[in-house]
């Protein structure tokens, strides 16, 4: 007589029997998860686009999930996720979670899931294990009322986690020994550019233009918002480097004595650390050009575009003197008027002009520097 | 006293630089790969302050579960407020400056190319601090922490300029922001059993001045200067205070040196070098002759704009113990001069009668040169009369004698002595004396002891005249 034993080293019927039983529970008792898929790094153009001509960031001619994106780093950073969504049953205890939104809680709140899915089940829907990158959308979490008196959301907010972790579930062994359930381990997602292809999506399939899901789901927009708004403040409050002296008086005067009329030499007192602003004294009138004005009156200011920063001149009878150079400029980086020194090689949007490979950018990089490129 | 508060003063001092702290690290962008045409997708990094209220936070997340936050981001914090004690100065120093501003046009906004107001700006020594302030990077990925870091890091060698204001008056308003330190990952290495999102942190220092509010003053009395503020006890401090202290050991200074000469009711503007006529002369001295003379007006905008009827001139005379203060306005066709309305109460008060006039009496007298004596008349005069040698006009005068610097009076019947030169001495501790004005020309004299003297018209020196806008 045979030792009475539930365990056998395959799957008998005893297995079967209980997965079907515990798949039907998954199946009544369960919540529709849909399922994101992730594919692998994303594929995009053609192969002469993909090549960087660094090895350690391979071109991939086909999404696999078994590619990695960058050798170096060992990061996927820009995932290809498949277009259908697979739904699935699974199973996970509901929690209360503390809204957790202070600086360091961003991104490390304590709203992590613990789902099951049967194991079988997930194998036929999504064709493998679930796995970490993959992305699950609740929508028993959909939230219908979010903060919205302008009705400015045309649907409800989708609620994603992501999966961290994934392996079989301690509670989904049978007494056959065999496992039933696969847990995964779930946070919620963050807008990044890890699932821009998911985010960057209509909200509204039929009507594109609604925006993307980022735009609603994610903080971003409003934080650019915000970084806006901060931001203009600050160009009203400075809105160039230096002082501005432009709404001070100055007396004009010959030989340390005041005459009237007569336009002031130089701008006395008012001169300063960055207070060069191309603006005669008083707001006098200046005549701006790349040449001086012929037949000058004494006391006429011009103003030089063709030398940088452009300077000022009064002319004082014989000949022209210099008032000062305009050295206030704007200060926001990035923008086309910042004419500091460091921005003009951050933000150097100049080309050149060659004999054989026409413009190119005078911004380049130190390693790359005129080198010859590829012509396709 | 009990009751009475400290008024409210708050000038976003902390707050401003935190703004242009957001601004210094905005607009960076980071690449998000390559679209199909090989074009880079480049994503901005939003810049906020860190510490954000849970009230807030939760109205930006639209009070909901399904708003995830974003990165790439940065966003900063103060972690530290700290009293600069090694960059302390002198605390009670205070600045002076002196400001014309242009003149400001209600209907346009516009500043115009005249001058306007003049003000004198005093400001406290400011209190130095260290303002630490911890920058994180949030990253998705390490390239993409990377790209941040590379396009911020060289913007601090060690260290790049703010301004809270462009405000020329501000001196507090430059600082810099120094990269003191850098903290390269927020995660456990290797990774733990969250894929969480990784923050670099960048500490950074910001020296800087709290500062109270400035007093501003109208600039306008163009004061003597006083370079020498101590008196013979050594007391600076009521040497400046007492401004009667004139021992020799102040030294009274008037921009360009000019000096002001008063005749009647007008007033001239003149260069130092330019004549000092004598004061001590019992005539009108003639109008100042210049071949080139100043003008009022450009000697005004030197410290604000002239208005007719409430300026005034104050002048300061050795000769009375108060200021003579009159209001000034432009003349209306020759801008050499003021018109100088005096006001009367602040002369000195006549100790006798008016003078009918001021004569020589060997070349003119009742009936020749003068009206025909009659009772009442008072004349004071410049040349002795009656003596034995000055017998020519002894008929007109009648028996009377009389010396220089007298003054007489005719009663109807004969000129008699009514105020004696020889018998009067001013009381030197008092300084009282003798003030009478003749009323032909309008001139009030004192007198010194030895002989009259115009007691205010005449020519002002350098410091002893002032301007009131």
């Amino acid at each position: 007589m045979p030792r009475l034993s539930l365990y056998r080293p395959n799957k008998t019927n005893d297995y079967k029997f209980l997965d079907k039983t515990i798949s039907e529970m998954y199946t009544t008792g369960g919540v529709d998860i849909f399922v994101h898929k992730y594919l692998g790094p994303k594929v995009v153009g053609d192969s002469s686009v993909r090549d960087t001509g660094d090895v350690t960031r391979p071109t991939y001619d086909e999404s696999d999930p078994l590619n990695v994106e960058d050798l170096l780093f060992l990061e996927n950073r820009n995932r290809d996720y498949d277009d259908d969504i697979y739904i699935m049953r699974g199973v996970y205890s509901v929690q209360d979670i503390d809204f957790d939104l202070s600086q360091f809680g961003l991104f490390l709140n304590g709203d992590t899931l613990f789902i099951t899915f049967h194991y079988n089940d997930m194998i036929d829907t999504l064709g493998r294990k679930l796995v970490a990158g993959d992305v699950l959308e609740f929508p028993n979490l959909k939230d219908y009322h979010p903060l919205d008196p302008n009705n400015a959301i045309p649907k409800a907010l989708p609620r994603y986690y992501v999966i961290q972790d994934a392996a079989f579930a301690a509670e989904g062994f049978s007494p056959t020994w065999l496992p039933h359930l696969w847990r995964v381990k779930a946070t919620p997602l963050s807008a990044t550019q890890e699932f821009d292809d998911i985010l960057n999506k209509p909200i509204d399939p039929d009507n594109p233009s609604a925006g993307t899901i980022e735009d609603f789901v994610s903080m971003k927009k409003k934080d650019q918002e915000i970084n806006d708004a901060i931001v203009q403040q600050a160009e009203i409050e400075v809105p160039r480097s230096g002082y501005d002296n432009t709404a001070f008086y100055v007396t004009a005067t010959v030989g340390d004595e005041p005459v009237k009329p007569g336009t002031p030499s130089v701008d006395g007192y008012l001169v300063g650390y960055m207070t060069g602003n191309n603006l005669p004294p008083n707001g006098l009138p200046v005549t701006p050009g790349v040449s001086f004005p012929s037949n000058p009156g004494t006391g006429d200011y011009a103003l030089r575009l063709d030398y940088f920063p452009n300077r000022l001149f009064r002319f004082d009878g014989n000949r022209w003197i210099k008032v000062e150079d305009g050295v206030r400029t704007e200060l926001t980086p990035g923008d086309t008027d910042n004419k500091t020194l460091k921005e003009s090689f951050q933000s150097n949007r100049a080309t050149v002009q060659t004999t054989d490979r026409g413009n190119i950018p005078s911004s380049q990089s130190l390693s790359d520097l005129l080198k010859p490129t590829k012509d396709n | 006293m009990a009751g009475q508060t400290v008024p409210f003063f708050y000038d976003d001092q902390i707050r401003r630089f935190l703004i242009q702290f957001t601004r210094m690290f905005s607009n960076y962008q980071v690449e998000y790969g390559v679209d199909d045409s090989g074009a880079a997708t480049l994503v901005r990094v939003p810049v906020r302050y860190g510490d954000a209220s849970r009230q807030a936070a939760q109205i930006i997340a639209q009070n909901s579960r399904s708003k995830m936050p974003s990165a790439p981001m940065m966003t900063f914090h103060i972690t530290a407020l700290d009293y600069a004690r090694d960059r302390v100065q002198e605390p009670y120093f205070v600045d002076r400056k002196t400001l014309k501003q242009r003149s400001w046009d209600e209907d346009t906004q516009t500043y115009e190319q005249t001058q306007g107001n003049a003000f004198t700006i005093e400001r406290l020594m400011p209190v130095p601090y260290n303002m630490t302030i911890q920058l994180d990077v949030w990253a998705s990925n390490t390239q993409q922490k990377l790209q941040i870091l590379e396009q911020i890091l060289p913007m601090f060698n060690p260290s790049l300029e703010i301004q809270s204001t462009d405000n020329y008056i501000d001196w507090t308003s430059l600082s810099v922001v120094e990269l003191t330190g850098v903290n390269w990952s927020s995660r456990t290495v290797p990774i733990g059993t969250d894929d969480t999102i990784d923050m670099a942190t960048l500490t950074f220092s910001i020296p800087f001045w709290i500062t109270m509010p400035a007093k501003v003053k109208k600039l306008g009395v163009i004061h003597k200067i006083i370079a020498s503020i101590y008196d013979t006890d050594g007391n600076a401090a009521d040497a400046i205070v007492d401004d009667d202290i004139l021992m020799g050991t102040r030294q009274k200074i008037t921009p360009f040196g000019y000096q002001v000469i008063l005749i009647g009711n007008q007033l001239q503007l003149l260069k130092q070098e330019q004549v000092d006529p004598s004061r001590d002369t019992l005539t009108a001295p003639a109008e100042i002759s210049a071949t080139d003379p100043v003008k009022w007006q450009g000697f005004i905008d030197n410290y604000g704009a002239l208005r007719d009827g409430i300026s005034q001139i104050r002048l300061t005379s050795e000769h009375t113990d108060t200021e003579i203060v009159g209001t000034v306005a432009l003349h209306p066709s020759d801008d050499r001069f003021l018109l100088f309305s005096l006001d009367s109460d602040t002369i000195p008060t006549n100790t006798l009668s008016a003078l009918t006039a001021v004569i020589d009496p060997l070349s003119s007298g009742p009936g020749v040169g003068l009206a025909t004596a009659s009772r009442g008349q008072r004349y004071l005069l410049t040349d002795a009369i009656g003596n034995a040698s000055d017998d020519e006009n002894a008929v007109a005068w009648g028996n009377l004698v009389a010396d220089k610097n007298d003054i007489i009076e005719y009663d109807g019947g004969v000129w008699n002595v009514v105020w004696d030169a020889s018998n009067q001495t001013p009381d030197q501790s008092t300084n009282i004396t003798d003030f009478v004005t003749n009323t032909t020309t309008g001139i009030q004299y004192k007198w010194t002891g030895t002989e009259w003297v115009r007691s205010y018209q005449g020519l002002y020196r350098g410091g002893d005249w002032s301007l009131v806008l």
